[in-house]
């Protein structure tokens, strides 16, 4: 087996593939550049800089990469109540939790996930101003994008990790450790042939005069603080990454959406029951 | 439907050094700098000693400190051409400490970046020297076993933050001391 590690959508990515299939890595890293270069909220080059740009009902070209993820991320909207919303933009910058970007201020954006239109195969159409950030969703996606283009050249198993998004593939049986919210790694679990994402936020989350400052949130796009993890997996990374954010907006709920996607949530505190 | 399988479910009293530290080696220097020229056919030691004035520039441009003035260069050539350089280099971060490789350009744009080394602590030792200079001896010489139990961790998000500033340091490096050698 050979690991490299290249510096990618802001985390460190590692692509893991037997010596014969090291040929491929590159293809694989390139396929993960391209979302990240696509999909940035930073990037006044990417799609999500193009969309926030144009004016509302305007239709705006896309890279397929791009149409597939808010294809996706639109069926989420839908599944989850609305809880899953890639508009949610808005609050990571009215929160500084992303900078303000050219385009629409935070505070005049008053678009949800419903106002987005999938066009046609190659466009997009924001009918309100908006701040679409796929942060929540865009890892996995280029996990899965990279899974893809090793499985192209030939290459028969793997794994690829975005920063703790993570899907393998082939016979083998992979472990994996599951990093805490405290960032201690208190558990291992074997998987195989599935993808498995992980979310926190007790790093990142605070409370100023009283209020909740956090990069999710829960019903009424209000903040929500997790002091534990959430793991979610699934056959796809995108799947379970996206749905890690919708574990932690709403623990109930999320149990049986994940189960219609075919996914499974673990939690921190469950897995010490299960030992 | 589902298509994952559970091999196994099992809960492992993890061993108290890795539930504190975790390490990874990816590649050697040398396998680094094929990668990142791979149409280079000699890599050769490049001694640099950067003079308090390029360390202020090299600050100046890249709005980050350059630690040491003798950074580890390496000139890449293709049939005696020049065709890159490859500069490694680490960053120290709150709980990680990283040694990298930047091929860069002979016009000074990045080639590529490979994570050589990782390692990570929650227990502070990361600014610890005797620590970090046990991992940097057995980084530069290239004796530890490669793709050993690297581990696959799912959870909390690490930034790449300080290696992107580190690669524009090294942008600057290039800039200051390199890109008028031929």
């Amino acid at each position: 087996m050979q690991t490299r590690c290249q510096p990618l959508l802001g985390t460190l990515v590692e692509i893991t593939v037997p010596d014969a299939g090291a040929g491929a890595i590159d293809g694989a890293f390139a396929a993960i550049a391209q979302v990240q270069t696509r999909m940035s909220f930073h990037d006044e080059d990417s799609d999500l800089a193009m969309l926030r740009n144009a004016g509302p009902g305007e239709a705006v070209e896309v890279a397929p990469e791009t149409l597939e993820v808010l294809g996706i991320a639109l069926e989420l909207h839908r599944n989850t109540n609305g809880l899953f919303d890639v508009t949610i933009g808005r609050e990571l910058v009215r929160d500084g939790f992303l900078p303000q970007p050219e385009g629409p201020e935070a505070s005049h954006c008053s678009g949800t996930s419903a106002d987005i239109e999938i066009v046609d195969d190659r466009r997009v159409r924001c009918h309100e101003p908006m701040l679409i950030d796929l942060g929540g969703i865009a890892k996995g996606f280029a996990v899965d994008r990279a899974v893809a283009a090793l499985e192209a050249a030939g290459v028969t198993e793997g794994l690829v990790n975005a920063g703790g998004d993570l899907r393998m593939f082939g016979a083998r049986d992979w472990t994996v450790g599951l990093r805490d919210g405290d960032g201690k790694v208190r558990e291992r679990i074997a998987l195989a042939d599935c993808a498995i994402a992980s979310s926190a936020n007790a790093g990142s989350s605070h409370r100023r005069q009283s209020r909740l400052f956090a990069p999710h949130f829960g019903a009424g796009r209000a903040p929500v603080a997790v002091p534990t993890r959430v793991s979610v997996i699934a056959d796809r990374c995108v799947i379970a990454d996206a749905l890690t954010k919708v574990a932690i907006a709403a623990p109930a709920s999320s149990q049986w959406i994940a189960a219609s996607y075919g996914a499974r949530i673990l939690r921190e505190s469950a897995l010490e029951k299960a030992a | 439907m589902t298509r994952f399988t559970w091999a196994s479910l099992f809960a492992v009293p993890v061993l108290a050094a890795s539930s504190s530290a975790i390490a990874a080696d990816y590649l050697t220097v040398a396998q680094a700098q094929h990668i990142l020229v791979p149409q280079a056919d000699a890599f050769a030691a490049f001694p640099v000693t950067l003079s308090p004035a390029q360390l202020t520039q090299i600050r100046q441009i890249s709005g980050v400190p350059q630690r040491t003035a003798q950074p580890r260069v390496w000139r890449a050539t293709s049939g005696g051409r020049l065709a890159g350089w490859v500069i490694v280099d680490e960053v120290i971060g709150k709980h990680e400490y990283i040694t990298y490789a930047t091929g860069i350009s002979p016009d000074g744009h990045v080639l590529g970046v490979e994570i050589l080394s990782y390692r990570e602590s929650k227990g502070g030792q990361v600014r610890d020297v005797r620590w970090r200079s046990l991992f940097r001896g057995k980084t530069v010489r290239d004796k530890f076993k490669l793709n050993q139990d690297i581990p696959n961790i799912s959870g909390a998000t690490l930034s790449s933050r300080n290696i992107t500033d580190g690669v524009k340091r090294l942008l600057a490096i290039h800039a200051v001391a390199l890109a008028q050698v031929r």
